[in-house]
């Protein structure tokens, strides 16, 4: 049975539609990554689950209980924003210990020292927020929420604000203490990386919908459309014609033919035992290559389009600009988009 | 690197010199005896403290004073800070009418104000005009636009709005969120707009004179009058009462960042540029009032 159910949602400003028909439900202990550029209606979906934000129509479940129109703080949920939102007058004990006062909870001493301790943050009780590094703001801000039990912990882009190496760092923890609590997790990211780590489950959101969901892995390897596919990856997008016309072949259906950089390999324009069974082939010249580390990504131009290809950076072989060479388009690899 | 750090405190030398000469002129002629040919006094004496401090109009004055400043100023905290915070935080659409209304009292001079003030209020339903009560009122909008720009700016620098919902999402209501999380994070904003409003009020003339005049006589009246008589007099009386708010705020400042084990940064930066401008403030009134 889902433990959380959100059933057509909809919701509006000034006549815009932010959330249209928004239906999806959540497993209990789900890690579930709302997906998407910014302003597709990602942050006012989780913001409306929290209560913060009215809902046009629709509803909303927790546990089975409707809560579509209860006040944030009957709603049992809690939430980490963007900025932390820590309370600059109270020091990390009095901040994580907030939520249990006004809820009159017992033992609330031994409790938030529990979570000081899941968090990793002994010895900062008497910090204050301003005192402490953004990963530590952000380590108190999750204490804060989880503290008081909630069903659902809601994330709104809690690690966009930390630098690359605390980020990754963050995740990794931020996954454990969810596996360890076991509890749903509705998190927003614009990220597709961090959204892979992290997810059981993503849901991309494209202008107010839901235009895919699925596993990490379903989403990566089977995008369902045009925008999942330039979104999730980077992957190769062409018209069809456009494909035909380079691979001279006339049976191919399909509007669009996605492509991952990984899977196309790059050869020596002057090789010739190439594998034409498994693959196509596409004659291309190297126009640019460019080195993030473990990988080269290779920008190829073609008679008709230009291609991403991405290779493992390999010691010694390396093609340079303005080399000539095949692409080999493996058949399998290829999704053709309907849309 | 070295150069410029000269340059850097002598215009600030500069500064320091100019704000405080006319003050220290108003006090160096506030214990001279004769002072005529020379640079500095020939010779000094407390007369004209001896003579104020036995005035009892003086104290009556600021008696008066006194009372005006903490019932508008009370008044005005009391109203303006929830409807600040509930416009800022629950109908944004509304502030820029607030913000208009608070930028009225720049649009009216004191003349314009005060005569439409007394013909209103001299008949009709509400007779207040001739007694303090009128003061009040006027007050009140003149200290308005300091009320709400520090309230305001509070508000925002804390970020107030996410304050709120993450208090209300800890279980909170929305009262206890503002008294547990937002005032105690705005309280040192709102302390510098009321020492900002009690200077001001402190040197308040124009409305004082037109609207109550003798009847309820003020600090300022009470100077204006003297102004005929003792130049000498009248410099103490400035001195006196600049005194008298330097004490008041170096109280009201020591105590509250004394209370507030770790002020939050920002805010205190904040909190004393915004005290310099304030002093900067009373000086110029000063000036004005020794001319």
């Amino acid at each position: 049975m889902s433990y959380v159910t959100i059933d057509q949602v909809t919701k509006g400003y000034n006549q815009q539609v932010v959330l249209e028909n928004i239906s999806l439900t959540l497993k209990k202990g789900e890690f579930a990554t709302l997906l998407g550029q910014s302003g597709c209606g990602k942050s006012t979906l989780l913001r409306s689950i929290a209560g913060l934000e009215d809902v046009d129509a629709g509803s909303i479940f927790i546990d089975g209980k409707d809560i579509t129109h209860l006040s944030p703080r009957n709603r049992e949920v809690g939430m980490v924003f963007q900025s932390y939102a820590l309370f600059p007058n109270m020091n990390v004990f009095e901040n994580i210990a907030y939520g249990l006062k006004m809820k009159k909870a017992k033992y609330i001493k031994s409790r938030v020292t529990k979570m000081i301790e899941l968090v990793d943050l002994i010895g900062k009780e008497q910090s204050y927020p301003h005192q402490l590094s953004g990963g530590q703001q952000q380590r108190v801000a999750l204490a804060r929420a989880l503290v008081i039990e909630p069903k659902v912990l809601l994330l709104d882009e809690p690690l966009s604000a930390l630098d690359a190496k605390i980020r990754k760092n963050l995740q990794k923890e931020l996954k454990r203490i969810q596996k360890e609590l076991d509890i749903t997790t509705i998190f927003v990211t614009h990220d597709q990386e961090e959204a892979m780590t992290m997810s059981d489950r993503i849901f991309v959101m494209n202008k107010g919908k839901i235009v895919q969901s699925g596993s990490p892995t379903e989403i990566y390897t089977l995008p369902a459309n045009t925008f999942v596919a330039k979104f999730i990856g980077n992957y190769n997008v062409l018209n069809m014609d456009v494909f035909r016309k380079l691979v001279q072949r006339t049976e191919l259906d399909g509007n669009e033919i996605a492509i991952r950089p990984e899977v196309l390999q790059l050869v020596s324009a002057s090789e010739d035992n190439l594998d034409l069974q498994a693959n196509w082939g596409i004659k291309g010249l190297i126009k640019d290559v460019s080195m993030t580390g473990n990988v080269l990504r290779y920008e190829v131009e073609t008679e008709a389009s230009a291609f991403l290809v991405d290779d493992l950076h390999h010691q010694g072989k390396m093609f340079e600009q303005g080399a000539q060479v095949h692409i080999l388009v493996p058949k399998k690899e290829c999704i053709i988009l309907a849309n | 690197m070295k150069s410029s750090l000269v340059f850097h405190k002598v215009i600030v030398g500069l500064l320091v010199i100019y704000l405080l000469i006319p003050l220290l002129g108003t006090f160096l002629f506030s214990m001279a005896g004769k002072w005529d040919h020379t640079i500095l006094p020939e010779s000094y004496t407390l007369k004209w403290y001896i003579e104020l401090f036995q005035d009892e109009r003086f104290y009556l004055a600021l008696q008066h004073t006194l009372f005006l400043i903490v019932v508008t100023v009370g008044l005005s905290v009391v109203i303006m800070l929830p409807t600040i915070f509930i416009i800022t935080v629950y109908f944004g659409k509304w502030e820029k009418w607030l913000q208009a209304a608070a930028m009225l009292p720049y649009g009216i001079p004191p003349i314009v104000g005060a005569v439409g003030l007394i013909k209103v209020y001299s008949d009709g339903p509400i007779q207040i005009a001739g007694t303090p009560w009128i003061l009040v009122g006027a007050y009140f909008i003149t200290i308005l636009p300091f009320m709400y720009q520090g309230i305001r700016n509070s508000l925002r620098t804390v970020n107030a709005v996410q304050l709120v919902d993450a208090a209300e999402l800890l279980g909170a209501t929305k009262f206890q969120a503002f008294r547990t999380v937002v005032f105690p994070n705005i309280i040192s904003g709102i302390l510098v707009s009321t020492l900002l409003s009690v200077a001001l009020l402190f040197s308040e003339f124009a409305f004082a004179n037109l609207l109550v005049g003798g009847r309820f006589e003020t600090i300022q009246i009470y100077l204006a009058d003297k102004l005929n008589s003792s130049g000498h007099l009248t410099s103490a009386i400035v001195i006196t009462y600049y005194s008298i708010i330097l004490l008041l705020t170096g109280t009201v400042l020591k105590l509250t960042f004394r209370k507030e084990k770790a002020p939050v940064f920002f805010n205190k930066k904040r909190s004393l540029k915004f005290l310099k401008k304030s002093y900067r403030q009373k000086n110029t009134a000063l000036e004005g009032e020794n001319s």
